[in-house]
């Protein structure tokens, strides 16, 4: 192939290595407002009044608003939100008013002087206790609520969505069993940190056109969510996302738009910005939700084959749920892990509390529920008397297996991707004490995920060829830092053969570029992948059907070649692209078609939902990406600090379309999961964030990164564009829980709850010597 | 109240009148719109706001805006010459794809920059521990760290041999 | 950041007096890394902020045996660890210096902002309270030195009125000492410390400091008692070790435990001690 499988430079990479990107905090306007927030200081209250008449009175005040401005509940799957608070505030930091100034300074004053009577609530701060029965509402009229028909919000509880899935015969399957073991796990909440907060600008204009610049992944799903909520039609309301200083999930959906959109209709013309501070950004923007996982696990001791598993997981899912339930339903669908059992019975539940609000985390679920999955799988193997690999070779997916959903996989890399990791970790040799106080070991683990969207989501790619035989590609997804626009540009430049700088790709505004759903999932290379090969398919069609005029021949004797329409035998005979790029001149001067666009619009191919009660279904996703991590770790027992050595990734891509883009996703992938593994939690207390900024919040620095090595185990997706898969979150998947199970071979104690931090691992160690 | 503060950014003098209760960034950014250096904490945790500084690589969002006055500032902006041909860090960052949103870009390319100019042929740790007052989320900072090495390798302090 | 007046005065006794006027509703400002973060999160409003960079003679570092180490108030943590005389003399306090912050940070911060603030963690104090180090301030009232054990009074107080500078600090010199510094936090580049300390060995004396157990950085005396004049061995050092944590207070915070921290003041204990007995 030309270009795809090789690596090319990012697309935008000068314009990001020169400053001259623009993200949305850069963009600077004529008399632009700006926006700031009041938040509650509790968990749970009711707002007994606000009073914003000193607020009003400050010279440069232009606009002050409450929840009352806010007529419709608003939310992507379950409308259980508004952008202010309305009525109560339901987690400490809730925005309850707002305000835009002609300065910040003015707001922020503005802000100090907003009155706000509360009465406090009992609060719900585990989603355990949430979901007994004498526990306080959250939300007490959840029965009312609008929400999709696949999630099953319970009224008169805090369950926002039970997912249920039942496979096979699990009483038969525990009765079969010789060993039956039950492990619970608790994963805390952490956050994504992109080092650009949320942002947001909005201008109403007189003719009732609202423009919306905001640091977001999916200016459709955004464009659809703001005009639900304040009831314009969609040609009316136009979202740009330029740059995007990374998403990992956090800006899927919508926050702060929904406040500047009202103040900048308050003052028509006049652009209202909103940055959120990182305080802000820790409290008020997604989290990934905590749960607790329970897995109890039937297996047959004589090969180590798991029979039965019992999964319950339940989720902090926060004060409002709109986008948390479907995390939710997605760990239920892969709630095994990528390991074949026949007999599963899954209960997952989507509990409010009074908590920052959950939302899609890189990984989707899947990050949280593997550091339970792996590290249970290594607990049973050990106490069976048989290796971690072993246990992995048995039940781990191949061709031919089934998943959870009873879905059969035609093809499955998993167990190549395991042979891959436990020969390049030398994972046989033992684990070593390199001075009295450091002791070495290695750990291993799998990982799986699919893409959690609804099964008839669609995109679409239009590309249009310049006068002299150059092309504009347009989509909307988004290049939120992934290296999307590069990919999508060579799988264009692949179907018509040229040089991929011949195309400038232009995505991100929903008034110039087609529809995409969203920029989540790991979708983009596929979806939006497939939408962009097949816009470029039909280009090429369109050429050679004007060729085949212009070479007096068929097209199907006709190719494209760097460049050009060459006759496949008479090779001499060509010419370059651009002269079909208006249609095509014919002798006497005359034109015919036209400027040549190919357009491409794709959904996932036999994608269909699952029962409602069992959770079955032959195909409720568009493909599961497998993979394996190793990490070795250096403990030290007498401080506890752990220090990863190496991490190992091995995946099934299906195709690489970019390999230094590869390699670079997945190399940030397991630095982020070493993050959550090690350091990484937002502390809560009462509701209250304990570490909101980066003196307490820690992500890993250059100095925390191991030895990193990527490899790939390529068997290529049947629909995918030149067979790949996404890969950007499965690739986080493993990454901690092979930390940990790496941490437990060192020393012999088992965590069952992330970060591992040196105060866990010295109590551990001192509990160990205890016994 | 208004300083009256005279400095130099990317080599051209700049005479402006400052708030106080600014800080170099918001200077940077609002006033000169040099967006290039970024603000993703504004506390000296991040670094994505790194700019040089009377040679020396500091966070513009803990300096004080008086403070400017007499100072030679350099910016991502300054990178580059006018014509825009790239230094080589920048040249090496796009090579080794060691940039993904790109966000904290700027701040990494300052730093480095800096770092190779007081030590053109630092060891891989000394990047490690010269480079950790800046957080990137997306790199997982391999290829940053090897651009930098792929350049030290080949410059004298960050400048073309 | 609510608005303020920012000084910038050119001598000590233009500062003196900027103080002596606005001493109660001024900041003194110097590398800013702890003054501008308290500035932008409201915790300090001051209505005049006093730079003092532009004071000449506060930014050097100087040595003689006799004098030991003078650090200027405006020298920088990076200066202090690239210092020729640092390196050789007192290098655990280079090694302190080169802890704080980030590159960029300690290129602004400096170990006297570091001392005034009187964060119980701060990394530069073990190394010169295990130096019986003396702060060297000047007020309306003229010059005065403030040993440093007498100066941090509880987390963020200290003995210094507020129409005072500290111009400089001094470590003094004893020839043949000799120091280990330890810093223990969460992650490994810039971060706080989870618990730092200082000892120093001085002939048959000890000097043992610890930050992050107690409102401020702590002398061990106890320990210290024990160890004096006595022949190091492995004894010795556990016994040490058990003293040293009873002698320290620390509390359960966002960063580690209490028992952790008393844990690693053990630890920290009988590993410089083993170090030092080499």
């Amino acid at each position: 192939m030309r270009t795809v499988g090789t690596t090319i430079d990012r697309v935008d990479g000068v314009k990001k290595v020169t400053g001259q990107a623009k993200y949305v905090d850069d963009i600077r306007m004529s008399r632009m407002l700006y926006a700031q927030v009041k938040r509650s200081p509790y968990a749970h209250a009711k707002i007994l009044s606000i009073d914003t008449s000193e607020a009003e009175k400050l010279p440069g005040v232009k606009s002050v608003i409450t929840g009352d401005y806010y007529k419709k509940r608003g939310g992507l799957y379950l409308e259980d939100k508004n952008f202010l608070a309305v009525g109560t505030a339901k987690y400490r930091g809730e925005a309850v008013a707002a305000v835009a100034a002609e300065t910040l300074d003015i707001a922020k004053a503005a802000v100090e002087l907003i009155k706000v009577e509360y009465e406090e609530l009992p609060a719900v701060t585990n989603p355990v206790e949430g979901m007994k029965p004498d526990a306080p509402l959250i939300h007490p009229d959840l029965g009312t609520y609008k929400v999709a028909p696949i999630f099953h919000p319970v009224p008169g509880t805090n369950i926002s969505h039970h997912y249920k899935l039942r496979k096979g015969d699990v009483d038969k399957g525990f009765a079969e069993a010789d060993y039956v073991a039950e492990h619970t796990f608790y994963i805390p909440h952490v956050q994504h940190v992109p080092i650009e907060p949320h942002v947001a600008v909005a201008q109403y204009e007189a003719d009732g056109k609202l423009t919306v610049w905001a640091s977001c992944q999916s200016p459709f799903a955004v464009r659809q969510a703001l005009a639900t909520s304040f009831d314009i039609p969609l040609n009316k309301v136009r979202v740009i996302s330029p740059y995007v200083g990374g998403g990992f999930g956090s800006k899927a959906g919508t926050t702060l738009e929904g406040i500047v959109i009202p103040l900048s209709m308050l003052n028509c013309g006049r652009p209202v910005k909103m940055t959120y501070t990182r305080e802000e950004e820790f409290e008020d923007a997604y989290v990934r939700q905590g749960v607790y996982a329970t897995l109890k696990t039937g297996v047959r001791k004589s090969d180590g084959k798991i029979l039965a598993q019992k999964i319950e997981y339940v989720w902090d899912g926060g004060a409002y749920t709109e986008y948390g339930v479907n995390i939710v339903k997605a760990a239920g669908i892969a709630c095994p892990g990528p390991y074949d059992i026949d007999n599963i019975w899954c209960d997952s539940y989507c509990v409010y509390t009074n908590h920052p609000v959950g939302g899609p985390y890189r990984g989707f679920g899947m990050c949280e529920i593997h550091f339970a999955i792996e590290q249970n799988l290594d607990m049973i193997a050990h106490e069976i008397g048989m290796s971690e690999v072993d246990i992995r070779r048995v039940n781990g997916l191949r061709a031919g297996g089934a998943t959870a959903t009873g879905q059969i996989l035609e093809d499955c890399g998993y167990q190549d991707c395991l042979e891959t990791v436990v020969k390049e970790l030398e994972y046989d040799k033992p684990c070593e004490q390199v001075a009295p106080n450091l002791i070495r070991a290695k750990g291993i683990a799998g990982g799986w995920k699919s893409p959690s969207q609804p099964t008839d989501v669609a995109s679409a790619a239009i590309i249009r060829m310049n006068e002299d035989g150059t092309f504009m590609l347009m989509t909307s997804g988004q290049d939120i830092g992934q290296g999307s626009d590069t990919v999508l540009t060579q799988i264009a430049a692949e179907v018509l053969d040229i040089d991929p700088s011949k195309i400038t790709i232009r995505t991100g505004d929903t008034d110039h570029t087609p529809y995409e759903w969203q920029t989540v999932a790991s979708r983009t290379t596929y979806c939006a992948g497939n939408a962009v090969k097949l816009a470029a398919e039909d280009a090429k069609n369109e050429i050679l059907e004007l060729a085949q005029i212009k070479f007096g021949c068929s097209k199907r004797d006709l190719e494209l070649k760097d460049g050009y329409v060459v006759h496949k035998i008479h090779k001499d005979k060509k010419v370059p692209l651009s002269t079909f790029a208006l249609g095509l001149t014919l002798p006497d001067a005359s034109g015919i078609h036209g400027p040549l666009i190919g357009k491409g619009s794709f959904v996932v191919p036999n994608n269909v939902g699952y029962d409602q009660e069992t959770g079955q279904s032959p195909k409720p996703v568009a493909f599961w990406t497998v993979g394996v991590n190793g990490a070795e770790v250096e403990v030290n027992t007498d401080t506890g600090e752990i220090r990863v050595l190496k991490m190992i990734s091995c995946f099934d891509p299906g195709k690489v379309i970019n390999p230094a883009l590869y390699d670079a996703q997945v190399e940030g992938a397991m630095v982020q999961a070493l993050g959550t593994a090690l350091f990484e939690e937002l502390m809560l207390k009462d509701g209250r964030i304990l570490n909101r900024n980066f003196v307490d919040y820690k992500i890993p620095t250059a100095d925390d990164m191991p030895e990193l090595t990527v490899r790939v185990a390529e068997h290529e997706e049947p629909t995918g564009p030149y067979g790949a898969r996404g890969i950007g979150e499965p690739v986080m998947v493993p990454g901690a829980p092979a930390i940990a199970n790496a941490v437990a071979n060192a020393i012999g104690c088992r965590f069952f709850r992330m970060p591992i931090r040196a105060d866990d691992v010295l109590k551990a160690l001192k509990e160990k010597k205890a016994q | 109240m208004k300083y009256q503060v005279n400095f130099f950014v990317n080599e051209e003098p700049v005479e402006l009148y400052v708030d106080a209760n600014k800080t170099m960034l918001t200077v940077l950014r609002e006033e000169l719109d040099l967006t290039g250096a970024k603000e993703g904490c504004g506390a000296g945790e991040c670094g994505a706001c790194t700019v040089i500084m009377d040679g020396k690589p500091v966070n513009a969002c803990l300096v004080l805006a008086p403070e400017l006055d007499g100072k030679h500032i350099t910016t991502v902006e300054g990178l580059a010459d006018r014509k825009g041909n790239l230094s080589p860090l920048q040249e090496a960052f796009i090579k080794h794809a060691a940039l993904q949103c790109g966000f904290c870009t700027p701040g990494f390319l300052m730093t480095a920059t800096a770092l190779l100019k007081e030590n053109p042929h630092p060891t891989r740790d000394e990047i490690k521990a010269g480079i950790s007052g800046n957080l990137c989320r997306c790199t997982g900072y391999k290829r940053i760290i090897e651009a930098i090495e792929d350049v030290a390798a080949h410059t004298e302090g960050g400048e073309r041999k | 950041m609510k608005q303020f007046n920012y000084l910038a005065p050119k001598s000590l006794p233009e500062a003196l007096a900027f103080l002596a006027e606005h001493g109660d509703s001024a900041v003194v400002f110097n590398g800013g890394t702890d003054v501008v973060v308290r500035l932008r999160d409201n915790l300090i409003a001051p209505e005049y902020v006093i730079d003092i960079k532009k004071i000449p003679g506060l930014d050097t570092i100087t040595f003689d045996e006799k004098t030991g180490l003078t650090i200027g108030a405006c020298v920088t943590m990076n200066e202090i660890g690239a210092n020729e005389f640092v390196q050789k003399y007192y290098p655990y306090l280079g090694k302190a210096a080169l802890s704080v912050g980030s590159k960029q940070v300690r290129n602004r911060a400096t170990c006297i902002g570091n001392i005034v603030n009187a964060s119980p963690l701060a990394d530069t104090g073990t190394p010169l309270l295990a130096n019986d180090a003396v702060i060297l301030a000047e007020g309306p009232e003229g010059k005065r030195e403030i040993p440093i054990r007498e100066f941090f009074i509880f987390v963020r107080k200290t003995a210094l009125k507020k129409d005072e500078i500290v111009t400089a600090i001094r470590v003094p010199y004893h020839a043949g000492s000799e120091g280990v510094y330890t810093k223990i936090s969460r992650r490994r580049e810039v971060d706080l410390s989870t618990v730092c300390a200082t000892v120093v060995r001085d002939g048959d004396d000890w000097r043992i400091a610890f930050g992050s157990v107690a409102p401020t950085p702590l002398r061990l005396v106890k320990t210290e008692e024990l160890l004096r004049g006595k022949k190091l061995d492995g004894a010795l050092i556990e016994q040490a070790a058990e003293l040293a944590k009873t002698e320290v207070a620390p509390i359960d915070d966002v960063r580690a435990s209490k028992e952790y921290r008393v844990t690693i003041v053990g630890l920290i204990v009988k590993r410089s001690l083993e170090a030092l007995a080499k």
